[in-house]
Parts: C-alpha cells; sequence; structure tokens
C-alpha cells in the first residue's frame, strides 16, 4: 500500500503530521491524522497554587 | 560582487553553563557570511521552528509589527511550520550551513524535537535558542517532576474527560493495514535546545519581548554578532531594571495574593510577596511588575548565577526577619509551591534538572 505523508502540517497551531495510505488504483483507503506532541500539563500543573495557574496553563497555546 | 565577512567570536560559554547544559564540544563555526550584490546585501536565509512550545515565541516574532518589512528585507524565511508550507524533506534537501540563522524555540521533549533541533543544527551557520523553553526548559519542563509514565498515566487515563479502560497508550510505532505508522518517542525528562546540540546565542523571555528580538535582528542586519554563547538580554537583574521603590528587605510573613493589597509603587519581596527579580536576568523591560505582578523568572538566572532557584532561595533567606526556629519554620511553610516557583521556568537548566527517577 502507498503511503502519503505531510508531516508536519502547516500554517496551524499545533504539532501534526497526516499519513494517507492509497490503494492498488490509488484511491484513498485510509488516513490517520497523528498528532506527534505532548507536553503533561494535565500532569505538571497538579500541587501548583491556584493564583499561578493563570500563568501557567497561558503556556498551553501562546497563539 | 563583494563579500562581507562577519567573523563571530570564539569565546567559549561560561563554564557553568557548559556543564549544566552538558554542552557538546563547540563545531568549527563559518563565519557569517553574507553575499553583497551590487552594494546590495543578498537576503540572510532564516529558519523558525517549535518544538515543546505553546506557538507564543512564533507570535511575538510578528508583535513586531510594521518592523516585520524590515525582517522581510534582511532575510528569506525557509522554515517556519506556523506559517509557511515547507516540510522536513525540504529541510533535509537543504546543503548543511545553508541556513544562517536558525531561531529555535521551544524545549526538546520528545525524540522528534530531538531529531529537528540536530537536522536544523545541521543545516544552520547560527543557532539561537529562542525564548524560556529553548533556553531554560520553560514550563514544559516542570514536567521534569514527573516522568513518562506518571504523565501519560495522567494525560491518557486519570484525565476525567477520558474512556481509556483498554488503557491505550500512544505507542511509537504500530502497524495498521500492513502500513507502519511511527509516532515521536515521549522522554522521561525535558531538556533544553543547547543540552542537545550546540547553541550560538541565547534570547530568553516568555516569550522574547520585541525589543530583544528586533536587537537580534539589528544584530543580524548589521552584522554585530555578539560573542559566542551571549544572552541577548541584560547582564543584570531584574530588580536593577525595577523602578519599584526598595527600602528595607524584612519580612515577617509571606503573602498569597488573596492575602494583600500590593503597594503598587514598593518593592513586592518587600511586601512579603514572592518575586523572583533578584535570581532573574533583566531584560524585559520589568513587564510583569508593571502590571503588579511578581516575577516569575522567564528570563532565566543572571550573568555568573548557576542555578536560579538556588540563587532565589538564598536571596528570599536572607530577608526572613525572624529568629525564632517556629516562626522559620512557618514563614517557609508559607512558601506553598517552592520547587514549582523557584524553577518555574529553569527546571531542565537547572543543576537538579529533573526529580530523581523513581525506579
Amino acid at each position: 500500500m502507498k503511503k502519503i505523508s505531510i508531516d508536519p502540517i502547516t500554517r496551524l497551531e499545533g504539532h501534526g503530521k497526516i499519513e494517507i495510505l492509497l490503494d492498488e488504483e490509488g484511491d484513498v483507503a485510509n488516513a490517520y491524522l497523528q498528532i506527534p506532541e505532548l507536553r503533561g500539563f494535565e500532569r505538571f500543573a497538579e500541587g501548583r497554587p491556584v493564583e499561578e495557574m493563570p500563568r501557567i496553563v497561558t503556556r498551553i497555546c501562546g497563539v | 560582487m563583494t563579500k562581507a565577512r562577519f567573523p563571530v567570536s570564539k569565546s567559549n560559554l561560561p563554564v557553568w553553563k557548559r556543564i549544566l547544559s552538558r554542552q557538546r564540544t563547540h563545531r568549527d563555526l563559518p563565519s557569517l557570511e553574507i553575499e553583497h550584490e551590487g552594494g546590495k546585501m543578498a537576503k540572510l536565509k532564516l529558519a523558525l521552528y517549535w518544538a515543546a512550545s505553546c506557538g507564543g515565541c512564533d507570535v511575538a516574532v510578528l508583535d513586531v509589527n510594521e518592523k516585520i518589512l524590515d525582517i522581510a528585507n534582511i532575510a528569506d524565511i525557509v522554515f517556519w511550520p506556523i506559517a509557511m508550507d515547507f516540510k522536513y524533506h525540504d529541510v533535509e534537501a537543504m546543503k548543511d550551513d545553508s541556513i544562517d540563522v536558525c531561531l529555535f524555540n521551544g524545549a526538546v521533549r520528545n525524540s522528534e524535537q530531538e531529531k529537528i533541533a540536530n537536522l536544523l543544527r545541521k543545516k544552520s551557520k547560527v543557532m539561537v535558542a529562542f525564548g524560556s523553553c529553548a533556553c531554560f526548559g520553560g514550563i514544559p519542563a516542570l514536567g521534569n517532576f514527573w516522568d513518562r509514565t506518571t504523565i501519560f498515566e495522567r494525560a491518557y487515563i486519570e484525565a476525567p474527560s477520558n474512556d481509556n479502560q483498554a488503557r491505550t497508550f500512544p505507542q511509537t510505532e504500530i502497524k495498521l493495514d500492513g502500513v507502519e505508522l511511527e509516532l515521536p518517542q515521549f522522554y522521561d525528562t525535558v531538556s533544553t535546545l543547547a543540552q542537545v546540540v550546540p547553541v550560538e546565542y541565547f534570547v530568553p523571555g516568555c516569550p522574547p519581548p520585541v525589543d530583544l528580538i528586533l536587537k537580534v535582528v539589528d544584530a543580524l542586519a548589521t552584522s554585530q554578532l555578539p560573542p559566542i554563547g551571549s544572552v541577548i538580554a541584560s547582564e543584570k537583574s531584574l530588580c536593577d531594571e525595577c523602578d519599584r521603590v526598595k527600602e528595607d528587605k524584612k519580612i515577617t510573613k509571606i503573602y498569597r495574593p488573596h492575602e494583600i493589597i500590593p503597594d503598587p509603587k514598593r518593592c513586592l519581596l518587600e511586601q512579603g510577596i514572592i518575586c523572583l527579580g533578584p535570581a532573574t536576568r533583566g531584560g524585559c523591560g520589568a513587564r510583569c511588575i508593571k502590571v503588579n505582578m511578581p516575577c516569575r523568572g522567564c528570563f532565566g538566572p543572571p550573568a555568573g548565577v548557576v542555578d536560579q532557584g538556588a540563587k532565589m532561595l538564598s536571596a528570599l533567606a536572607s530577608i526572613y526577619d525572624v529568629d525564632d526556629e517556629r516562626e522559620i519554620a512557618r514563614m517557609v511553610e508559607e512558601v506553598v509551591d517552592p520547587a514549582g516557583t523557584f524553577y518555574r521556568f529553569g527546571m531542565s537548566s537547572s543543576l537538579l534538572k529533573r526529580r530523581r527517577m523513581q525506579t
């Protein structure tokens, strides 16, 4: 099966890539959107004072 | 055709920075050469990349507003995922050292970011760690208090929005329909850019302020490149540029925001509000302080300071005006989150770098 990779996806906020799988006829058989990024705010914001959250979670997305 | 040569000083990084960043031997860099054609300077080739970051650094580049035209006058952008449609294979196809300057923002959290850092290093004459994440680890480096297993557990199992009874986690390799799909490997530890590849310059800030970005652009445009290893900011601490009234630094209580209305003219630390000014490099124009917010240290340690958190601990301890042991213990307890406060932006570049792995 032929594979077309779009890596990275551009002109958007964040990281991503797309893998498109083509069948024998060259038609799209399947496609996968992959997000190759995690920073872990869910974990590392834990235990921090609530008043500090506005200045931590704003760094989830600065766009 | 004439060539203007811009010698890049070979002066080394300070010892502490080499030790902390486990700086690899700096390769012998060619001087940045810009060709002049008919008196007109040929354009620089500029690349921008984001690793473990929020995109705020990329937006900060746009915050120069109309000055972006000046940047466009001196530079052609050859790679910038947020704004232009170049792919990794376009960069791979470039000749080594064909990019003049790479502004790299974001920390190194996974194997893809490490791979692209190495790729861009190979293709770039000058590598700039742009922003606090690339310089010190930044906010993502708070993840160094945990590791891959505990972060995955929270993000993919425990988080309330999940329904993941099969306990599915991201796989670095998986075969679907006979085709291999890959995801980067998520590391236990977040690294700074300089811990991964040699870096020429450091532009701190979360994000770097416009005037410093323009200073970088000016340096490139006029060929006034500072010595290798330079941090493009002030050499002094933030307190030096903070115009609040500083009188007597003696405190008997640490206040949280809901416990005090701060005097907007007086030093925040003197009022018992933790402000990282004494342990932070200046150059930001005290932008947080000016809106009555204490500094959290995004510019990293001042020149000559090894460990920002340790410096802040030392600064804070020296102004505790209590003698009784129980009173001291109380004031220590009043600092709610010492590690996350003193190492808010600098965990990766700190002496400790991370919490000890629980293995």
